[in-house]
């Protein structure tokens, strides 16, 4: 009874993971081509010096990427090609951009990590103490803190961190050293001014949420009977009310990387050179490299959708309350 | 006297009631001039002043209308608000940045003059050391540059004015925030009220739309759709205001399930009224509160999408923002650190001020929360 109720409710989120998906993809081509230029005249912009006629060279490029077949056709082959893995080739970088995504994926994926893990830990810890603290000073201080560490835009953090640390104190190199190898402490080391920039929105993010939930559940009844069986307050605090408050809070979390962490992380790597996905996608939008910036959409898009997916699921599964729903 | 009164209430009547006839009238007016603007003069209007007038009328109509009529209930609020000392401060803060964006351009320079003469002046109080070359010598030499009170926060590399650069980005990051946030709160309520009250498959279709809506990653939206139709204010404020709503729409919904079934909404019903008369007139004045906190909590993160749109080189180049002058900061980091900070101090204020005040208002609105 159980696993069949379980099996529909996942065969039917994947229906709408996979309809969400299609969705994505054909607001990315429409976008494309209703925008108001063509990704020919980019191209164009950089064979133009090579002394060509510039109607040919967009003819031949026209041809050559398809974009003279009907419409319908070229959606078609849009999707069959995203479908087979092939996103397209960049010139800027004069690779296919599968390649370069499989070359820096990395550099954004170990910021996001070591960011999450950064405020997962600080800003859980502190939202628990604030909230067993409640309406004390530690309290009002840190939820004083909070309001700050959201409110702080993320990129001038990180450009008043590199002015104090890098250029007044010179603690740090203002730019990422990519010959450091990914697990070696000199790597640790030049990204603690990222992660600090990254993590401090998150963690700030966390410490309410945390608050919040731990408040929801200290307040119910069965706590209330755990202390009046003479449970150890680190008993109920730790097993009773942590444990109930992580189920939301996770989802949040997961919830967050998706919406507000992926932009973070673009912005973070822009200011401080990280060669991640963002500042691909972002040195592809100064040198007009369509393919590459609608690849990091659509990657970024469908990451956030697995991870919604897979949050879902879960959450349904270790949640006996909201199947009945 | 009397007799045109009554007219214009017959009217009104007809299309139901004083509120909707305001309405349709702007919407034929702004229609037929943007038609004229449009087709016979070009440019009697930008596009933001449609969006001005527009969202003004709206915004009187169905916040400011109701806050006045229900004024012992607003002032009850207000005091619960007072209580709230650092929303006092938020509300202080963004009344201080909407005189600056309306005065402080008649009182500062043109944020866009460049004058080399006065290029990398610190602001009052800082000096600087700057090695300057020399022809007539072939030297380097080092040169003081005081702070002059021509300019009290100083100038950049290209000696543009960092006050007037800021006055103006404190106009370009409310208009931002407001034009946007009241186009996405619009859709967000009507949204979030119909789907709540028609139900069923209407239901269905609306939260379906949102959760799609959702899914898509926001600010990576808004640089690939900025990137593909060109840096243009209105158009941003556009885009930000059509992809924005889905929060709000949840949220809304939530809040309207809850009203659906009260007895006004029978009686009314009851009475004959019609499905849009039951909405416009029953469901959203009574959301009308969490409509205002839930717009004061979405402005911050407006601003600071247009402010990173500006700072990774997407914003309009046609007015000075804030993120575009810390761009510029960015870039001369080791010689005018002041470009770079000046800005950002002034963006994480006003983010600062609006989740305070928002968060003051939340808690007045709650009739549970002791204060």
């Amino acid at each position: 009874m159980k696993k069949s109720w379980l099996r529909g409710y996942i065969a039917k989120r994947l229906l709408f993971a996979v309809i969400v998906a299609w969705g994505i993809l054909t607001v990315t081509f429409i976008l494309v081509r209703v925008g108001p230029t063509s990704p020919a005249d980019h191209y164009l912009a950089n064979v133009a010096a090579q002394g060509q006629d510039p109607s040919q060279v967009v003819a031949a490029i026209e041809a050559r990427y398809g974009l003279d077949r009907p419409l319908h056709q070229q959606y078609l082959s849009y999707v069959g090609n995203l479908a087979r893995g092939n996103l397209g080739w960049s010139f800027s970088n004069s690779m296919p951009v599968i390649a370069l995504i499989k070359t820096h994926w990395i550099y954004s994926f170990q910021l996001i990590l070591l960011s999450t893990i950064f405020a997962g830990v600080i800003g859980i810890l502190i939202g628990i103490f604030s909230a067993v603290r409640q309406y004390t000073k530690t309290d009002y201080a840190a939820t004083f803190l909070s309001f700050i560490g959201i409110s702080i835009p993320n990129f001038w953090l990180g450009v008043m961190l590199i002015l104090l640390f890098s250029v007044k104190f010179g603690l740090f190199k203002t730019y990422y050293d990519t010959s450091l190898s990914l697990l070696s402490l000199a790597n640790f080391r030049q990204l603690i001014l990222p992660v600090i920039t990254l993590g401090t929105g998150m963690l700030a993010g966390y410490v309410r949420y945390t608050r919040s939930a731990m408040l929801d559940n200290l307040r119910k009844d069965f706590v209330r009977t755990a202390r009046a069986k003479g449970l150890p307050e680190r008993t109920v605090i730790g097993k009773h009310v942590l444990r109930n408050a992580m189920l939301p809070l996770i989802t949040i979390i997961m919830f967050d990387l998706g919406s507000i962490v992926f932009g973070g992380a673009y912005l973070t790597e822009i200011v401080f050179g990280i060669p991640g996905l963002g500042r691909v996608s972002f040195n592809a939008i100064f040198a007009a490299d369509y393919a590459v910036v609608v690849a990091v959409t659509l990657i970024s898009a469908f990451l956030i959708l697995i991870i919604n997916l897979v949050t879902d699921i879960t959450y349904t599964y270790l949640d006996p309350r909201i199947r009945y729903d | 006297m009397t007799n045109r009164l009554n007219r214009v209430k017959s009217v009104a009547r007809k299309v139901g009631g004083i509120r909707r006839l305001i309405l349709i009238l702007m919407a034929v007016s702004l229609g037929t001039t943007a038609l004229l603007d449009f087709f016979v003069v070009e440019k009697i209007f930008g596009p933001l002043v449609y969006l001005y007038i527009a969202l003004s009328t709206i915004v009187g109509l169905y916040v400011i209308y109701p806050l006045y009529a229900g004024r012992r209930l607003t002032k009850y609020y207000w005091v619960r608000v007072k209580r709230n000392r650092l929303a006092v401060w938020g509300l202080g803060f963004i009344l201080f940045l909407i005189l600056l964006a309306l005065i402080g351009p008649f009182f500062t320079a043109d944020p866009t003059a460049v004058s080399f003469e006065e290029k990398n002046i610190p602001p009052l109080g800082f000096t600087i050391e700057e090695s300057v070359y020399e022809p007539e010598t072939e030297q380097f030499i080092a040169k003081t540059i005081t702070a002059t009170g021509e300019h009290p926060l100083g100038t950049d590399n290209k000696g543009r004015d960092l006050l007037a650069m800021i006055v103006s980005g404190a106009g370009v990051s409310l208009q931002v925030g407001l034009l946007a946030t009241g186009i996405a709160l619009t859709i967000g309520t009507l949204i979030g009220v119909m789907s709540a009250y028609l139900g069923g498959k209407m239901d269905n279709i609306l939260m379906r739309l949102t959760d799609v809506m959702m899914a898509f990653p926001f600010f990576l939206l808004l640089v690939f759709i900025v990137f593909i139709f060109g840096p243009n204010l209105a158009f941003i404020v556009l885009v930000i205001g059509l992809t924005g709503w889905t929060g709000a729409a949840r949220l809304i919904r939530s809040q309207t399930l809850s009203l659906r079934t009260r007895e006004f909404v029978m009686a009314s019903k009851a009475l004959g009224a019609s499905d849009s008369r039951i909405i416009l007139a029953h469901l959203v004045p009574n959301v009308i509160s969490l409509i205002i906190v839930m717009a004061t909590l979405s402005i911050p993160g407006v601003i600071l999408a247009e402010a990173a749109l500006s700072f990774i080189g997407l914003g309009d180049p046609n007015v000075t923002s804030w993120g575009m002058v810390l761009r510029a900061g960015q870039q001369s980091l080791d010689t005018t650190w002041w470009v770079a900070v000046v800005p950002g101090v002034m963006l994480f204020l006003t983010v600062l001020a609006f989740n305070f005040v928002g968060d003051g208002l939340r808690d007045a609105f709650d009739p549970r929360s002791a204060l």
